[in-house]
C-alpha cells in the first residue's frame, strides 16, 4: 500500500511539474478556474460586457508586456515602461491640444521620442554597463516627473479625430484589441522565426557565450530597449485616446504588472525563456484578477497587495521549478 | 619504490640538521568525482624550515593546502602536528592550531586601513565592547616591525604597492600567532624587487622558528628561498629533496616525468602565412609577435595566468588592445569585437565552456547552430527542421552521447559538452580556430576524440592555435610551440626541438 502511494505521489509530482513547465497550458487552466469560480460567486463577472471590458483593458497592457518579454528573454527588464507610456500620452496631448498639431504628426513625434528614451536606456545599460534595474528605477522617476511637468493636472480636451483611434470598433470588437492581435502576431512570428530575434534567446542564455559566438550584444540590447520603449509609446497613444485624456499618473505601476505577466507567461528573470503567447495570456490573467477585484469591490489597498503578491508568488515558483528542474 | 628511496636518502643526508617534524602527512588521500586529487601522500616538514611544494597544474598542491587548512577532509590518512594526530574540520580550527594560509587571491579589503585588515573580525575591544583603535594600531605596528614592513597602521591597503599588500596579508596571517604559514604563489603578482623584500621576511620568519610552506611555479625562487622541496605529480608524491642536492633540471624532470602520448605525427601545414601578429600589447600582455601558417597546429604553452588566454581574447577583439598590428592573409585588419573576428574567419573556443562557451539551459541543437544561424535560415527566417538535421549530423560525426538533440546541454557530461562546443565551431568552419584548454576536465577517451577532430580540421586547411597547460597534449599535437611567461612570449620551439623540460624552462622564465 505504502509503495503504491509513493509511486502515485511521484506521478502527481511529475505531472504538476510538466504542467508548470508548459506555461501556456498552465495559464489557460488558471484562467478557466477563475472563470469557473468567479462566475459562480459574482453574476456580474461572466457577462459579455464585462469580458469585453476586461479584454480591451488588458490589450493595451499586453502591448507593453510584449516589449517587456523581449527584454526578459535577453535577461534584463525595463522599469521605466509605465512612465514612458505616460510620457508618450503627455507629449502627444500637448502637441495636439496646446500646439495644434495634426494627430498623425504628433503621434509620430511622441512615439519617436519614446524610442529615443529607450535607446538612451539601452546605451547606458549595455554600452556603459550600468545595472539595468537601477537605470530603470531612475528613469521611472525622471520620466514620470517630466510627464507631471508637461501635463500638470491633466489634458482632457482631445479632439474627436484623435479619440477615433481607440473608440471605434471592427467586427464588434474595440480597435485596441485588434492592435494587440496585429502586434502580437508580428512579434510572435519575429521571435519564433527570425535570426535577428533568435539572438535574444542566446543572449539571455549566456551573454558571454553569445558575444563569443559573434553576436553584437551591445547593439542588440540597445535595439531591444528601443522596441520596448516604442511599444510603450504606442500603448500610451492608445490609452490616452481611450480615456480621452492625458493624466499625470497614466501607466504608473504598469512595469510591475508587465513583469509579472511575463514571468507567469514563462519568462525567467535569468533570461533565455519566453514567448509572445505567454506574455498575452499572462496579461489576460492579470486583467482578470484586476477585474475580479473591482467586481468584488476590493479596496485599492487590497488590489495592490494582491497584484504585487502575485509577482512574488510567480518569481518564487519560477525559482523553485528551476531548482528542482536541474536534476 | 624508487620514490620511497629518494625520500629516505634525503632524510639521511639531512640528519645532522634534522629537527623534530612540525607537521607530518601520513598517507593523505582525497578523491573528487572522477579524479584522485591526492593519492597516499606522506612527508613531513620541520619547524623553522621553508618547504617548497612544486608540481604542474592539477598535481594536487592546492588540494593539499586545503586539507591542511581544514577546507577539505582527507578520505584516508591523517595529519600529525608536533607528533599528535589532529583532525582539522574547518579553517577556524586550523587558525586555532596556528596554521595560516595566504592564498593567491588576496583577502584584503582595499578601502580599509592596514590595521583593520590585519585584525579583521578579531579587533581588540574596549571594556564597553567597542573597537580599541589605539591598541589595534599598536599591535599592528609591532607585527609590522617584526617582519620589517614599513607602513602606517592607518594607511589604506588599496594605496599600497602589491608587494606591501602581500606583506600585509602575511602580517595578517602572523597576527594569528601562526606556527605554520602557507604561501600559495606569493610572487605571482609582484615584481622582482618586491620579491626580494618578501624573501627577507621569509628568512626572518625562519629564524624565529616558524614553519613555511612555499608554493610556486617559479623554480628559481624555490632554489633561492627553500630548504627542501617536495614534488607532486598527478596527485602522487614523487619525492622530497634538500635544495642543495638538486638542480632545476632535476626538479623539472620529477614534475613532468611521465609517459608521452605516443600517437604518430604527420605535419599538415603549408607555407602560406595566414595570421601574423606584430608587437601586440595591452594591459595584460606585452609585445607579442608570432605567425601562423595555413593548416598549422600552433601551441601556446605556459603556466596559467601567463597571458595566453588574454592574447587570444585580444586578437578576436573581446578585450581591447593598446598597440600592435594583426595581419590576416597579409592584410592589416582591425578587429573590434568577436563579431568582426568571426566575419574574418577567426573563431575562439573559450577555456571555460560553462561560463563562456555554452548556453546550458538550451538544447544541444540550438547550441550547435548558435554561431551559424545564417546557415540554418533563408532570408533571415529560421528553418527549425534544418537545425535538427544539421545538429543530428554533427552529433553523429562527433559521437556526442545524448538522448536526442533537443536535450538541454546542462544534462550532458563534461566531455560531451566540450564536443558540443567543437560541433558549433565545426559548423562555423573558421579559417583560424583558437582553442583554449580544449581537454580540460574531460576523460581520456574524449581527449583522443578531440585530438582527432583537431587533426582533421588542420588537414582540411584550418589553422589552429591551441592554448594548453597540459604539456603532453602540446607536445603530441602541435607543429610549433610558443611559450609564454609573465605576459610575454619567452620562447619558440619547433616540434623537433620541443621537450617538456625546455618548455618548462621557458615557462618558468629562466632564460
Amino acid at each position: 500500500m505504502g509503495k503504491f502511494f509513493i509511486l502515485n505521489n511521484l506521478q502527481v509530482k511529475s505531472t504538476v511539474k510538466k504542467l508548470l513547465q508548459n506555461r501556456v497550458l498552465f495559464l489557460l487552466l488558471l484562467i478557466f478556474i477563475i472563470f469557473l469560480f468567479a462566475g459562480i460567486a459574482y453574476d456580474t463577472f461572466v457577462t459579455e460586457n464585462n469580458i469585453k471590458t476586461v479584454i480591451s483593458n488588458m490589450s493595451i497592457d499586453a502591448i507593453v508586456t510584449i516589449g517587456m518579454m523581449i527584454l526578459l528573454i535577453s535577461g534584463v527588464f525595463d522599469l521605466s515602461v509605465g512612465s514612458v507610456l505616460g510620457f508618450s500620452a503627455a507629449i502627444n496631448a500637448v502637441l495636439i491640444e496646446r500646439a495644434g498639431f495634426n494627430p498623425v504628426l504628433s503621434i509620430i513625434i511622441a512615439v519617436v521620442s519614446c524610442i529615443c528614451i529607450g535607446i538612451f536606456n539601452g546605451v547606458v545599460i549595455a554600452k556603459i554597463g550600468v545595472n539595468h534595474l537601477i537605470v530603470g528605477l531612475a528613469m521611472l522617476g525622471v520620466v514620470r516627473g517630466v510627464v507631471m511637468l508637461i501635463v500638470g493636472a491633466g489634458i482632457t480636451r482631445l479632439p474627436d479625430s484623435f479619440l477615433v483611434i481607440a473608440d471605434s470598433s471592427f467586427l464588434k470588437w474595440k480597435l485596441p484589441i485588434w492592435y494587440l492581435v496585429i502586434i502580437a502576431a508580428i512579434f510572435s512570428i519575429l521571435l519564433r522565426k527570425t535570426v535577428f530575434f533568435r539572438r535574444y534567446y542566446y543572449i539571455g542564455g549566456n551573454e558571454k557565450a553569445a558575444a563569443l559566438s559573434g553576436i553584437n550584444v551591445v547593439t542588440m540590447r540597445v535595439i531591444s530597449y528601443a522596441i520596448s520603449a516604442g511599444l510603450a509609446g504606442i500603448s500610451g497613444i492608445f490609452l490616452s485616446s481611450r480615456l480621452a485624456a492625458a493624466i499625470p499618473t497614466l501607466g504608473s505601476g504598469l512595469e510591475l504588472r508587465a513583469i509579472t505577466a511575463c514571468i507567469l507567461g514563462g519568462a525567467s528573470l535569468n533570461g533565455g525563456y519566453g514567448n509572445v503567447l505567454g506574455a498575452v495570456l499572462g496579461t489576460l490573467f492579470m486583467g482578470l484578477i484586476n477585474n475580479l477585484m473591482i467586481v468584488s469591490r476590493a479596496s485599492i489597498s487590497w488590489q495592490r497587495i494582491v497584484i504585487s503578491g502575485i509577482l512574488l508568488l510567480a518569481v518564487t515558483l519560477d525559482a523553485v521549478i528551476k531548482k528542482s528542474g536541474v536534476d | 619504490m624508487k620514490t620511497y628511496d629518494i625520500y629516505h636518502t634525503s632524510c639521511y643526508l639531512d640528519a645532522d640538521m634534522q629537527k623534530k617534524p612540525y607537521i607530518a602527512f601520513h598517507g593523505i588521500t582525497k578523491t573528487f568525482p572522477g579524479v584522485k586529487a591526492l593519492d597516499d601522500i606522506s612527508f613531513d616538514i620541520s619547524a623553522g624550515e621553508v618547504h617548497a611544494i612544486v608540481g604542474e597544474n592539477g598535481a594536487g598542491k592546492s588540494t593539499l593546502i586545503n586539507v591542511v587548512a581544514g577546507n577539505y577532509h582527507p578520505d584516508s590518512g591523517h595529519l600529525e602536528i608536533n607528533g599528535d594526530q589532529v583532525r582539522i574540520r574547518n579553517y577556524a580550527e586550523a587558525l586555532d592550531m596556528g596554521i595560516s594560509v595566504v592564498y593567491q587571491e588576496r583577502s584584503l579589503v582595499p578601502n580599509l586601513s592596514v590595521a583593520e585588515n590585519i585584525f579583521a573580525d578579531r579587533q581588540p575591544r574596549t571594556l564597553l565592547g567597542f573597537i580599541n583603535k589605539k591598541k589595534m594600531c599598536e599591535e599592528t605596528e609591532k607585527i609590522c616591525e617584526s617582519i620589517k614592513l614599513e607602513v602606517q597602521p592607518n594607511t589604506l591597503v588599496g594605496s599600497l604597492i602589491p608587494a606591501k599588500q602581500q606583506m600585509v596579508e602575511i602580517a595578517k596571517a602572523l597576527s594569528n600567532e601562526s606556527e605554520l604559514l602557507i604561501l600559495d604563489e606569493p610572487t605571482a603578482t609582484i615584481t622582482e624587487k618586491e620579491t626580494e623584500v618578501l624573501f627577507r621576511v621569509i628568512k626572518e620568519l625562519k629564524r624565529r622558528g616558524i614553519c613555511v610552506i612555499y608554493i610556486s611555479h617559479r623554480l628559481l625562487e624555490i632554489l633561492e628561498i627553500a630548504d627542501r622541496v617536495t614534488v607532486l605529480k598527478d596527485g602522487k608524491y614523487v619525492g622530497t629533496h634538500n635544495i642543495s642536492d638538486v638542480k632545476i633540471g632535476d626538479i623539472v624532470k620529477m614534475m613532468v616525468g611521465r609517459d608521452l602520448y605516443t600517437e604518430k605525427y604527420k605535419p599538415s601545414y603549408e607555407k602560406d602565412i595566414v595570421l601574423k601578429v606584430k608587437g601586440l600589447s595591452s594591459k595584460r600582455f606585452f609585445n607579442i609577435n608570432f605567425f601562423l601558417k595555413k593548416g598549422e597546429i600552433l601551441g601556446f604553452a605556459g603556466l596559467a595566468g601567463s597571458g595566453r588566454t588574454e592574447v587570444a581574447r585580444g586578437i578576436i577583439g573581446a578585450d581591447s588592445i593598446n598597440n600592435g598590428e594583426i595581419y590576416l592573409f597579409n592584410k592589416l585588419v582591425d578587429i573590434k569585437n568577436p563579431e568582426v573576428a568571426i566575419g574574418y574567419g577567426i573563431g575562439y573556443l573559450p577555456e571555460d565552456r560553462k561560463e563562456q562557451g555554452l548556453f546550458l539551459n538550451m538544447a544541444v541543437s540550438n547550441n550547435i547552430v548558435s554561431g551559424s544561424l545564417q546557415i540554418v535560415s533563408k532570408r533571415h527566417i529560421i528553418k527549425e527542421k534544418e537545425i535538427t538535421i544539421i545538429a543530428n549530423k554533427l552529433k553523429e560525426r562527433l559521437n556526442i552521447v545524448c538522448p536526442n538533440v533537443m536535450t538541454r546541454v546542462e544534462q550532458l557530461s563534461g566531455g560531451n559538452q566540450q564536443k558540443v562546443v567543437f560541433a558549433k565551431w565545426l559548423l562555423v568552419d573558421p579559417k583560424i580556430l583558437i582553442v583554449d584548454e580544449p581537454t580540460r576536465g574531460v576523460d581520456v577517451g574524449t581527449k583522443s576524440e578531440i585530438y582527432k577532430i583537431i587533426r582533421e580540421l588542420s588537414s582540411s586547411g584550418t589553422s589552429i592555435i591551441i592554448i594548453s597547460s597540459d604539456l603532453p597534449e602540446i607536445l603530441s599535437i602541435c607543429d610549433r610551440i610558443y611559450v609564454m611567461h609573465n605576459k610575454r612570449i619567452t620562447g619558440e620551439l619547433t616540434r623537433n626541438e620541443a621537450t617538456e623540460e625546455k618548455i618548462m624552462h621557458y615557462a618558468s622564465g629562466i632564460n
